[in-house]
């Protein structure tokens, strides 16, 4: 893999949490890339370390060792709308209570490029009809964030993120509230996207089968290592079977899903 | 046998003739002495008085009847009921600075143990007994001071209410005080006011003095009522300030508004009824009195800078524009009491002439203004 | 976003709603002046009667720019802090800026015991009540400003500011206890506000602070809307979460600080105004919000001042029972109707 296609690249990462009496590592030595047009799924038990891991590579919260690099510039030297113009978040809380209107919110996603008062040039619109095709929400354009189902509004949060127009897109466990006939269109779109557009996106997720299906690879975070690997590879190095610390849990490699024991 | 009847007899003599000696002859009806004041009337019989107060406080329904009797004089039956008041007093109180007058002009100031707020007093006889201490400082009228009051022992006090609230003074007759009240602020004439130095006169036993000096007051007044009616002119006067957004001014019917009719004055709100204040806003007092030749009263403002500080859109009256503003306040005595609160009310003849002077100096052209003061 | 039509003709509506009303507040007062006559007087200044020209000019006008000043200046700081708090009950005082005025302006004129005579009579004039009001708020910011530097919760600010406005509210209440009757009603009518009165100077000096505090607000239009996503969400496409809310504070502050100064704590105005705004635009857009907020602050304010002087009477009522008689009302009435907040 030639190093231009990776868009986010972490070297020697030690992610944690310091304050003024104590230190608290998660995780060291991590070492990831992700290319461009691949859909990247990050995966392991609860309270592991992945929003930790999330934080730091988005550049909320500081490394305590090593690098994060963006586009082959380091995280830290970014200034915020720079930053704001090459990456981009999905997330799943509950926006605030507003008359906000789904074109609205997408919308809002082109505020990096516009200008002090936040008008729209042609060129933002285009972009935000783009953003509205790829995601098929015509439909859905003109009516109030709150009149909108669950998964509708996590579909216009994608398009607004798309209308932000930059080189990765990171979700944060966007399948977790959603049945399972939204997760599957969601997780296409998500591989739609990275083929048509060319972005890389990651995404957090506790639905481990369908990653597998879906994704170009995956990081698994185990207690004891963090991988980043195609699926299959995975697979045949048994890697899922250390994922979680149960007896009632095994998995199957010929069908690549848990089983309850 | 004959010797046992006669001591009897005699005896028994002796009994009546002192019975008759300590009754009183209420047989003669006796003449209320006083004229202008509505709110009191003193009827002398022999050895006592009968003092009848009717406005103690705004509203009062009752009468407050108080019997006035040399030392020793036994007072009927009848009148038993009401508070009874060996006089001449010796030590009393008051709460008002409308009393003090009154009592240095009799010639009893002496008598004075104790007032609320000593230091609206400015009147410098008594202000020099305060000084000695000899006056007890007694708190605020709506608070007296009970403990002070039960340990310097007036022979009575002289109250007055504003609203009938009388708590304290309840309280203080419990514990055996001896209150009169005194209602010469409710008189809505000038010379009714000034008469109830005959109220104070009673007191101390100086009916005489009192009336003279009643009397010669009357007399000044009345002789300049005469000059102020034969007046070439009458003057367009306003009245009050501003206080929080609205303007206080004396209504028709007021103690101050009289006192504008009588040194034949034109008070533009004459004609509005009742005896306390108008409350109207600037726009009214300034489309009506723009253009008026005297402001007479113009509440705390001690200059026309001050006046003009307090809110440059006084400018537009043109009584201001020539500094025709004449007020009451700014003489003060030396703890800051104002002199007019304290002796307007006893002195109407040189209220009079105060208001002649400044309407038609002309006629009064040796009289210095005594209260009033031409603002600077 | 570009206005809809329907936005379109509300905003034209309201300009002129805003300016028929500004005329009939000139026109009507305690002393009845003819329309005719006012608009000969607005027209050409001269009038049948040379009481009412100065009446009309000295009193009526500088009332009515005060009115609109008012209206507008705590319409939009109710806006901001509605917005920076996400909390629809949020208005101008949140941060404690009235109970700091009113504490100022308590010593000043409750605590005169304990100052000397010259400063205690400097300050119960005009521009020292101002002064002292101005202080009031000012102590009260710095302290809030100093506390949201070493918070990152915003909600911690803003139950850090109703804690210092019941702080300083005990302490006033201590004040009125001790004092007497005519000093505690000289501090219940400055409590009561009051918008007439104020020279020319002090409504140039008050539009200065005004048009200084609606510019800032202006330059906040885009972060405000980024806000409505949420913290995060706003930090992700670039907004500089501490700026901004350093800018919203501050353009509150200075708004609502000096309109307290000038006259008086105003209660209502900023709470209802921009709820009425976005009932009636129906949009969380904060460039319309900006607007309509401005032109309904005015109108509101023109409306209650009308009001509360009573035309034809010479009674004038306290224009803060008039701002919150008519307004709760008036926001309960929307909501109803439009069974959308």
């Amino acid at each position: 893999m030639s190093k231009q296609n990776f868009t986010i690249q972490t070297q020697n990462l030690t992610i944690g949490y310091k304050s003024k009496s104590e230190t608290i590592t998660i995780a060291q030595n991590i070492n990831l890339g992700l290319e461009k047009g691949k859909l990247i799924a990050l995966i392991g038990e609860n309270g592991i370390g992945k929003s930790t891991l999330l934080k730091t590579i988005t550049g909320i919260i500081p490394p305590l060792q090593g690098e994060v690099s963006l586009l082959h510039k380091s995280l830290q030297s970014y200034k915020p709308l720079d930053l704001a113009q090459e990456l981009s978040i999905v997330l799943t809380e509950k926006l605030p209570p507003s008359n906000l209107t789904v074109y609205e919110i997408i919308a809002l996603g082109r505020q990096p490029y516009t200008n002090w008062l936040g008008t729209l040039s042609k060129e933002d619109t285009i972009k935000i009809e783009e953003a509205i095709s790829l995601t098929e929400i015509q439909h859905l354009v003109h009516k109030k964030h709150d009149e909108i189902s669950d998964g509708q509004l996590q579909i216009a949060l994608i398009a607004r993120a798309l209308a932000q127009d930059t080189s990765i897109i990171i979700l944060d466990e966007p399948t977790t509230h959603l049945d399972l006939v939204h997760k599957a269109t969601l997780l296409k779109l998500l591989q739609k996207l990275t083929h048509e557009t060319g972005k890389t996106i990651l995404y957090s997720t506790h639905d481990i089968d369908l990653a597998i299906q879906m994704t170009d690879e995956m990081i698994v975070f185990t207690p004891t290592q963090i991988v980043q690997d195609q699926p299959c590879n995975l697979i045949q190095t048994g890697i899922f079977n250390t994922l979680f610390d149960t007896e009632h849990l095994t998995f199957d490699a010929t069908i690549g899903k848990f089983k309850i024991k | 046998m004959r010797h046992y009847f006669f001591l009897v007899v005699l005896f028994l003599a002796f009994i009546q003739c002192k019975e008759s000696e300590g009754s009183a002859n209420m047989n003669t009806s006796a003449q209320n002495s006083i004229q202008h004041a509505e709110g009191f009337s003193i009827e002398k019989y022999d050895g006592f008085s009968v003092v009848k107060v009717s406005n103690a406080y705004p509203e009062a329904k009752n009468d407050y009847t108080y019997i006035l009797h040399k030392k020793g004089v036994q007072i009927p039956d009848s009148l038993k009921q009401f508070t009874s008041i060996e006089v001449p007093i010796k030590k009393v109180i008051v709460t008002s600075t409308t009393h003090i007058p009154a009592l240095e002009s009799l010639g009893v100031e002496n008598t004075l143990i104790g007032f609320p707020t000593t230091d609206y007093i400015s009147s410098e006889k008594t202000r020099a007994l305060i000084d000695a201490e000899k006056v007890r400082d007694l708190g605020s009228n709506q608070g007296l001071n009970t403990e002070v009051i039960l340990d310097i022992q007036p022979d009575v006090i002289v109250g007055f209410s504003v609203d009938g609230d009388l708590k304290t003074y309840k309280n203080l007759e419990k514990n055996g005080q001896k209150i009169i009240f005194n209602g010469d602020w409710t008189e809505k004439t000038p010379l009714g006011k000034a008469e109830w130095i005959k109220f104070f006169g009673a007191l101390y036993d100086l009916d005489e003095k009192a009336t003279e000096i009643f009397n010669s007051i009357e007399k000044e007044y009345n002789s300049v009522l005469v000059l102020a009616k034969n007046a070439k002119t009458q003057p367009t006067i306003f009245a009050g300030s501003i206080y929080e957004d609205q303007w206080f001014l004396p209504q028709g019917d007021s103690w101050a508004a009289y006192f504008l009719k009588e040194a034949n004055g034109n008070y533009l709100w004459k004609d509005s009824k009742g005896t306390g204040s108008l409350a109207l806003s600037f726009e009214s007092v300034l489309d009506k009195a723009k253009d008026a030749d005297f402001w007479i009263g113009p509440g705390q403002f001690g200059s026309i800078q001050e006046i003009l500080n307090s809110n440059p859109n006084y400018i537009h009256f043109k009584a201001v524009k020539n500094k025709n503003v004449y007020s009451f306040s700014t003489k003060k005595g030396k703890t800051g009491g104002v002199i007019y609160y304290e002796l307007a009310q006893n002195r109407p003849d040189l209220v009079l002439k105060d208001i002649v002077k400044i309407l038609h100096p002309e006629v009064l052209p040796d009289y210095e203004l005594f209260f009033f003061e031409k603002l600077k | 976003m570009p206005l809809t039509k329907k936005q379109n003709l509300l905003f034209i509506i309201l300009l002129l709603v805003m300016v028929f009303l500004f005329l009939v507040n000139i026109s009507l007062g305690s002393v009845s002046i003819p329309l005719k006559e006012v608009v000969n007087g607005l027209l050409s200044q001269e009038m049948s009667k040379e009481s009412w020209e100065i009446i009309l000019w000295n009193f009526r006008f500088p009332k009515a720019i005060t009115a609109i000043l008012v209206g507008i200046g705590l319409s939009m700081s109710g806006l901001l802090m509605q917005t920076l708090f996400r909390n629809p009950l949020a208005g101008p005082y949140v941060l404690g800026l009235s109970s700091g005025a009113s504490l100022g302006v308590a010593f000043v004129i409750l605590g005169t015991g304990f100052l000397p005579t010259f400063i205690s009579s400097f300050f119960l004039s005009n521009y020292g009540l101002i002064l002292a009001s101005s202080l009031g708020s000012l102590l009260v910011f710095m302290a809030v400003l100093l506390v949201s530097k070493k918070l990152k919760d915003t909600m911690a600010i803003l139950i850090v500011g109703l804690m210092f406005g019941s702080f300083t509210s005990a302490i006033v209440s201590v004040l009125s206890y001790f004092t007497s009757a005519e000093k505690l009603q000289k501090f219940t009518f400055w409590s009561m506000g009051s918008i007439s009165n104020l020279s020319w100077n002090e409504i140039s000096l008050l539009s200065l602070f005004v048009i200084f505090g609606i510019g800032i607000s202006f330059m906040v239009i885009k972060p405000l809307n980024a806000l409505l996503l949420g913290e995060k969400y706003a930090q992700s496409i670039g907004i500089n979460y501490k700026k901004t809310r350093f800018l919203i504070i501050i353009a509150t502050s200075i708004l609502a600080g000096s309109i307290t100064a000038f006259a008086g704590p105003i209660a209502f105005i900023g709470l209802a105004v921009p709820h009425m705004a976005k009932l009636l635009f129906q949009t969380s857009n904060h460039f319309v919000l900006f607007w309509s907020t401005l032109l309904l602050g005015a109108i509101v304010m023109l409306c209650c001042d009308t009001i509360a002087q009573v035309p034809g009477n010479d009674i004038t009522l306290p224009i803060n029972a008039i701002t919150s008689v008519i307004g709760a009302p008036v926001v309960i009435w929307l909501l109803v109707r439009k069974k959308r907040f």
